[in-house]
């Protein structure tokens, strides 16, 4: 078999693997729905834990490899033998570059001049180095970067809540309007798709979230750069990719050609997504290379293949010169990033933002956002779907990490999915015995609003929902003067602060939807000892019950 | 409010018992003997001193067959072909020893029951506080009721309509017109206590077909429970009191407030069924005040025993 026969079976061998990880992280995706108030029963934070670049970030902005998946080396590994397979064959955000970039083909754009070599190329590396040099400083910023983080966060946070209200509204539409003809209904169809849709791909209520205008711009224009330049964000953007590229210098499989053979027809380079100069036999750039096999089959005259090399032999030239300038720039970007991040109030404990109401067994803030990769896992697990990304909250150091909203959704009683689903342990797997009494804020009455204060109405909602077993809201009983003179015994609502958990569902049910008459605050969550309004024996609120 | 305590609940609920067996039970049985077609009221307990040792899941299916037996079996209430909703209070995400929802056998009998009498389908739903999902399935209802042929149907806040209710505070609320269409609706209640009705029992469970802000109608619960009673128009309704949530209610969630007491009741008459239930629990029904804004309406008598209860004794 030639080269170019073999070469054409591969690719197809790549297009179905490609496929086959691509349908796994959908699938993974859709079995992180909310469920009985568990862990998922599937393994659903795989791909983060074969990310290398999570690993190392975590590790670096943690100061621990406690509760940190270590599989990314098995990525390493395999990047040292068969160089950036891993963007090529595996990376499921590359597929989709992939797809896109296909589409290219209908638009008349591939020519050799936006196919080739670009020096722009080495700015995924400076992105890296930055990344990692603000982890070593605690701030962990590769998430937002991260393709397994970018895309999960994307299709959790906008793909699944659009489909969702788009399947919801046509399968009602179609049920209240009953179109039919004779005897055949079109909700016969349509009612147990849904019914299949909420049971297996998302849940029962819709669940929307706030402020992913950016986070669906940023999915949207990284793909669209594919019609600029195939497979943009993996040639010029991509942390990860600068990460695989910086262990692929000397692959033991490397592209070798024919340099006889070679008649400079140039359509090796238009079949390259990465740019990675195959048609210099002496320059094909290994960091650069996604191992597709393209260039092989496109190569009408048998003049290049991949082949095993002994990792000492130097078969190449070509190499990106990041600069030893340009990389320092990059770690005084990062070093700055790290220094803008630190002068706010909040990083300097000198305000507690009442909004930020972290998921139970969060880890106290500066541990909590040197972990958290803002992948939305924990956000798309949440049954309530309270969990939601930050705008501001948290500062841009904690862009997109999750915050309960309750005026969207509560931390339910009998569920501890969040912390089990995390995938680098920023929120904590406590038992859900352990998780019931973990204190994530405070409920605070407005009696300017609570309709038994305000207005002398009856109202025990809060109280009703309060999951506290023997509650942490009671009553009061007091007369309350009508406008007539008469009197009305009235049950007052109290907080009792020992017993509140901060858990919003009060909140979430009180009649006033616009600003709940009873409102959770940061106040008295326990991972904060500072943060802590009532006095207590320990003088320190409640500890740190992680205590490291 | 004082909640009853353990002791004064088991006295009511021993003499309230012991009362109907030793009072009326001669003529209760001879009324239901000549025709059990015209029962209003049927109640089934389990012998107490048999209660410690039974199994109550064993227990829940037969007081519910035996209670709808007590009524003429449920052809009475169910044609062939019929559509049937059975609305249980599966309103939290709790176990179903915390009797914060209806026990999972008696709604799945009940489903049984339907099915066996013909119905063409018999849905299962209600609207809970907690999430859908996780309210049917750690309630136990939807795996018992899925076992015997019964479809769950969650409630899509899209599928809500205003309807005409017609009633004396009410004139309009969005209503599940799936459960309002349904031929017939079974109300089934578990009994509990609730922090401002002091019970929840059959009346209340009617908050589960209502959409808007069903919170804003603990504002005037006594005008908005008849009103919504009145509209649903109430044929058959099975209070489970196989265990009752004495404290903390509705919600519950500690296992020392729940107390098994083995009865299920069901009748024509909602009135009587939430009034027996009150006594049940250990309160004169006429200081439950929707209860009482109930019988004055006309809904129903909340003197059961006028009805010629039928009494089953299980062990």
């Amino acid at each position: 078999m030639t080269a170019t026969a073999r070469a054409r079976r591969i690719i197809w061998i790549r297009r179905g693997v490609q496929t086959l990880v691509l349908l796994l992280f959908l699938v993974l995706l859709a079995a992180n729905r909310p469920a009985n108030g568990a862990a998922p029963g599937a393994p659903v934070s795989t791909f983060f834990d074969l990310d290398p670049l999570l690993m190392i970030t975590s590790w670096l902005s943690s100061n621990t490899l406690a509760g940190i998946s270590l599989l990314g080396a098995v990525t390493i590994v395999v990047t040292l033998i068969l160089g950036r397979v891993f963007c090529g064959w595996f990376c499921p955000f590359g597929t989709l570059h992939n797809a896109v970039g296909s589409l290219r083909r209908q638009f008349g754009r591939v020519r050799p001049r936006t196919s080739g070599f670009s020096v722009w190329q080495r700015a995924k590396y400076l992105v890296v180095i930055a990344l990692l040099v603000m982890a070593v400083f605690g701030v962990q910023w590769a998430g937002v970067l991260d393709p397994f983080a970018l895309l999960y966060r994307s299709l959790a946070l906008t793909v699944l809540p659009a489909l969702d209200v788009t399947v919801s509204a046509v399968s009602n539409a179609v049920y209240l309007g009953d179109p039919h003809l004779g005897g055949l209904h079109l909700r016969d169809v349509t009612e147990p798709f849904y019914r299949w849709w909420q049971e297996r791909v998302t849940a029962t209520e819709i669940r929307v979230f706030t402020g992913t205008d950016v986070v669906f711009l940023v999915f949207v224009a990284a793909l669209v750069l594919n019609l600029v330049r195939n497979r943009f964000w993996c040639r010029y953007v991509c942390p990860l990719g600068g990460l695989l590229g910086l262990v692929s210098r000397r692959p033991l499989l490397r592209l070798t050609s024919d340099p006889s053979a070679c008649n400079q027809c140039q359509k090796c380079t238009m079949a390259c997504p990465a740019a990675a100069q195959p048609e210099k036999p002496d320059e094909w750039l290994a960091t650069e290379c996604f191992g597709c096999w393209n260039c092989v089959a496109a190569c009408d005259r048998q003049g290049l293949d991949f082949r095993w090399v002994e990792p000492w032999r130097r078969t190449s030239s070509g190499s990106v010169d990041v600069g030893k300038r340009r990389a320092l720039a990059s770690v005084a970007a990062g070093v700055g990033a790290v220094a803008m991040a630190r002068i706010t109030p909040a990083s300097q404990a000198a305000t507690y933002e009442p909004s930020l109401i972290r998921p139970p067994g969060a880890r106290a803030e500066p541990d909590f956002l040197a972990r958290c990769v803002k992948c939305g896992m924990c956000m798309q697990t949440c049954p309530s779907g309270g969990l939601q990304p930050t705008w501001t909250e948290a500062g841009l150091e904690g862009l997109w990490s999750p915050v309960l909203v309750p005026a969207i959704g509560w931390c339910e009683f009998e569920c501890h999915a969040c912390g089990q689903v995390c995938p680098t342990g920023a929120i904590e797997p406590l038992p859900l015995d352990e998780k019931k009494q973990v204190k994530i804020g405070l409920a605070v009455i407005d009696t300017t609003r609570c309709l038994p204060y305000a207005y002398g109405r009856e109202c025990i909602v809060c109280e009703e929902h309060c999951p506290v077993p023997d509650k942490a809201i009671t009553f009061v009983l007091e007369e309350a003067v009508q406008r007539d003179g008469s009197t009305r015994t009235l049950k007052f609502p109290r907080v009792d602060p020992d017993r509140c958990t901060g858990c919003g569902i009060c909140e979430t049910k009180c009649p006033f939807r616009d600003r709940a008459a009873i409102r959770v605050t940061s106040a008295g969550e326990a991972r904060h000892p500072d943060n802590q309004p009532l006095l207590t024996p320990t003088g320190g609120g409640y500890g740190d019950p992680y205590g490291d | 409010m004082s909640c009853p305590s353990r002791r004064d609940f088991i006295r009511t609920s021993a003499l309230i018992g012991g009362g109907l067996l030793l009072t009326d039970a001669a003529a209760l049985r001879r009324s239901a003997l000549a025709d059990p077609m015209a029962a209003q009221l049927a109640i089934a307990r389990w012998e107490e001193s048999a209660l410690a040792t039974a199994d109550l899941e064993v227990a829940a299916t037969r007081l519910t067959e035996a209670a709808i037996d007590g009524l003429g079996g449920m052809t009475r209430f169910v044609s062939k072909g019929d559509v049937v909703w059975i609305k249980p209070n599966i309103g939290w995400n709790r176990r179903p020893e915390l009797a914060a929802n209806t026990n999972p056998n008696v709604v799945s009998t009940l489903t049984r029951l339907c099915l066996d009498a013909g119905a063409k389908e018999v849905k299962v739903g209600d609207h809970p506080c907690h999430p859908a999902r996780q309210c049917y399935r750690n309630s136990g209802i939807e795996g018992r009721v899925e076992a015997v042929g019964g479809r769950m149907v969650y409630l899509d806040s899209k599928r809500f309509r205003d309807m005409k209710i017609g009633g004396e505070f009410l004139e309009s609320w969005p209503l599940y017109v799936e459960i309002v269409e349904a031929d017939l609706v079974i109300n089934v209640p578990v009994l509990k206590h609730h922090g401002l009705t002091r019970l929840s029992m059959a009346m209340k469970n009617y908050m589960g077909v209502i959409g808007g802000n069903r919170g804003s109608w603990h504002q005037n619960m006594e005008a908005c429970l008849p009103d919504i009673t009145g509209f649903m128009k109430p044929r058959l309704t099975v209070i489970d009191a196989v265990r009752v949530l004495l404290r903390h209610g509705p919600q519950g969630g500690d296992p020392d407030d729940v107390e098994v007491r083995g009865i299920v009741a069901a009748g024509t008459d909602v009135v009587a069924l939430d009034a027996l239930g009150a006594e049940l629990m250990g309160r004169d029904p006429r200081s439950i005040r929707t209860v009482a804004a109930a019988e004055a309406r006309g809904l129903g008598t909340m003197d059961f025993r006028s009805l010629d209860p039928v009494e089953r004794v299980l062990s």
